[in-house]
């Protein structure tokens, strides 16, 4: 009897956890993204439905900003994802001593990437990928990599020397001691670095319309050429809360990649 | 004397001075512009023409768009500048019915302007910069169209075989892209519009990144591009002139202003306005030069 008395209440008490664990991430991941969604198509609709000014009405549609979204996510997503796929690895191999002389090219080329206006990246590269997507794609890559590369090298740098030498002294493999202890332990800053480059991109986005990349600038841009306020401001609240809703489930998983690390 | 008599002194001298010279001195005159080729073009004229006359000019041309030019005109920022007469009814006015007809729409937002806003509008000048759609010569002649009902029997047999590229403002106004067409009855597929910034359309067409490319009529650009614009048989395009905007504390002030200025108008027709853009658009020239030019082929300085 009480061996089933036991079995029973670990059962429960397993339930009770998993139920829990269940709540809490609903909580974390899912509360804050509805609210922010919510918001902004709160916005959205109030706005649709109370114009009453025709160019607005034509002009503001549930398909087009739906388009417009979906566009704009595309273009942060592809180029934030390639721009950590390269700039991770970069700063990486740039780290390790031996290639230390290469720490200044690299840098030296991203930070150039950083300080030519995107405006005009877009307008000079227009010339090799054409109009759209792929020209967006390469000025928003662009500026995210300095960002994470810069990140990535200072967390490196940041990890206490003593640390390392122990763990050579235990006769650690070189990469072992990488995804062991120096990934490990710099990987809030090179997190801090992913999220100032996806929060850039996804306020750099909104330039893209220029070159017929489409997405909330597309808003942005018409509102203010027609003195429209209503659709100039659904694309910029539309733009933020798309940052702020990156961020936070950012946030959420450098908070899941540490406590793997724990 | 001690040192604070004389630095108080000083200050109510230097005062003075500044009250007397505000009283006495009559306001510069702020010449603003937007900021593409023809806007810098007719606001270099205005400083240039201005400044011969005796004037002290203030140059502020290359503002920004319509928004900012026109808030910078209501607030006093500026006291003149060109304005088109559609596009100040659209955009400036707030009005969401296009008025097609010329003289009506002039007309109407002087009217309105007058009395809502103290702005004073001055004579239309001759050209009128409307909007065009453009293919390139060399596609143009193989597909055989020539006028905008051709290329809505192309578009309604095959709607997905041409791209069209057009900015922003055109895209969107009433009497733009959807009333366009409505008038002449086809519909490009959705995917198939590309929405740009308005000094990309010529080269994206040139380029062949789009098939059909939005433009305005006296841009330089399409002569050079080898680009055609096709016929408007059905008469959509509206005629909206421009005229110098001027405000009305500014008139009230040198009366004889608004005569100075209306000679202007009548030397600027569509050729002339086509050939002024293609020097600086194509040849390089500076807006400021070519202004200038004009201004003295016509006589005018």
């Amino acid at each position: 009897m009480s061996e089933v008395a036991t079995t029973l209440t670990t059962k429960q008490m397993n339930r009770r956890i998993s139920f829990k664990s269940f709540g809490e991430f609903a909580l974390r991941w899912l509360l804050v993204p509805l609210i922010l969604i919510g918001a902004g198509t709160g916005f959205a609709v109030y706005i649709i439905t109370h114009t009453t000014d025709f160019i607005v009405k034509d002009f503001l549609t549930y398909d087009r900003l739906i388009a417009a979204g979906l566009e704009h996510i595309k273009l942060v997503l592809v180029s934030s994802f390639l721009a950590i796929a390269f700039s991770l690895p970069m700063g990486i191999i740039i780290s390790r001593p031996r290639f230390k002389r290469l720490e200044k090219w690299v840098v030296g080329i991203t930070n150039v990437g950083q300080t030519v206006p995107s405006i005009a990246i877009l307008g000079l590269f227009m010339g090799f990928f054409g109009l759209g997507f792929k020209t967006a794609i390469f000025a928003l890559w662009l500026y995210a990599l300095l960002p994470i590369l810069r990140n990535t090298l200072a967390g490196i740098r940041s990890v206490n020397p003593g640390i390392i030498q122990a763990a050579h002294g235990m006769g650690m493999h070189p990469m072992r001691i990488l995804f062991k202890i120096e990934l490990p332990l710099a990987l809030k800053v090179i997190m801090g670095g992913i999220r100032t480059a996806v929060v850039i991109n996804v306020g750099t986005a909104a330039l893209a319309t220029f070159i017929g990349a489409g997405g909330f600038g597309d808003l942005i841009v018409t509102g203010l050429k027609l003195s429209r306020m209503e659709i100039l401001l659904t694309g910029a609240v539309s733009t933020a809360l798309l940052a702020i809703l990156a961020d936070y489930l950012l946030s959420h998983v450098e908070a899941k990649l540490i406590s793997y690390g724990d | 004397m001690t040192k604070k008599a004389k630095v108080l002194t000083l200050s109510l001298i230097l005062a003075l001075l500044m009250s007397a010279g505000s009283v006495l001195a009559k306001e510069p005159i702020d010449v603003g512009s937007k900021n593409f080729t023809e806007q810098l073009i007719l606001g270099k004229m205005l400083v240039i023409y201005l400044d011969h006359h005796g004037y002290d000019v203030v140059d502020r041309t290359g503002l920004s768009g319509t928004q900012a030019t026109r808030t910078a005109l209501e607030s006093g920022e500026i006291d003149v500048y060109w304005e088109y007469t559609g596009t100040a009814w659209l955009v400036a006015l707030k009005h969401d019915q296009a008025i097609t007809d010329s003289q009506l729409v002039y007309n109407k937002v002087k009217a309105e302007d007058a009395q809502k806003n103290d702005l004073i509008w001055l004579d239309m000048a001759k050209f009128n910069n409307t909007y065009t759609l453009m293919m390139r010569r060399d596609e143009a002649e193989k597909l055989g169209i020539k006028t905008l009902s051709d290329l809505a029997a192309h578009v309604r047999k095959n709607p997905k075989a041409i791209k069209f590229g057009t900015d922003h403002e055109f895209y969107a106004r009433p009497d733009g892209f959807p009333a366009l067409e409505k008038l002449y009855n086809f519909r490009f597929d959705r995917g198939n519009v590309i929405i740009m910034d308005a000094g990309l359309t010529y080269k994206a067409l040139r380029d062949g990144q789009v098939d059909v490319s939005m433009g305005f009529a006296t841009d330089g650009r399409i002569a050079a591009f080898d680009l055609v614009n096709m016929i408007d048989d059905k008469k959509f395009f509206p005629v909206y002139n421009p005229a110098p905007v001027v405000r009305k504390e500014i008139l009230d002030q040198y009366p004889e202003l608004a005569d100075l200025l209306n000679k202007i108008g009548p030397k600027l027709d569509t050729e002339t306005m086509t050939r002024l853009n293609y020097e600086v658009d194509i040849e390089g020239k500076t807006p400021e030069e070519v202004a200038e030019n004009f201004l003295k082929e016509a006589g005018l300085i």
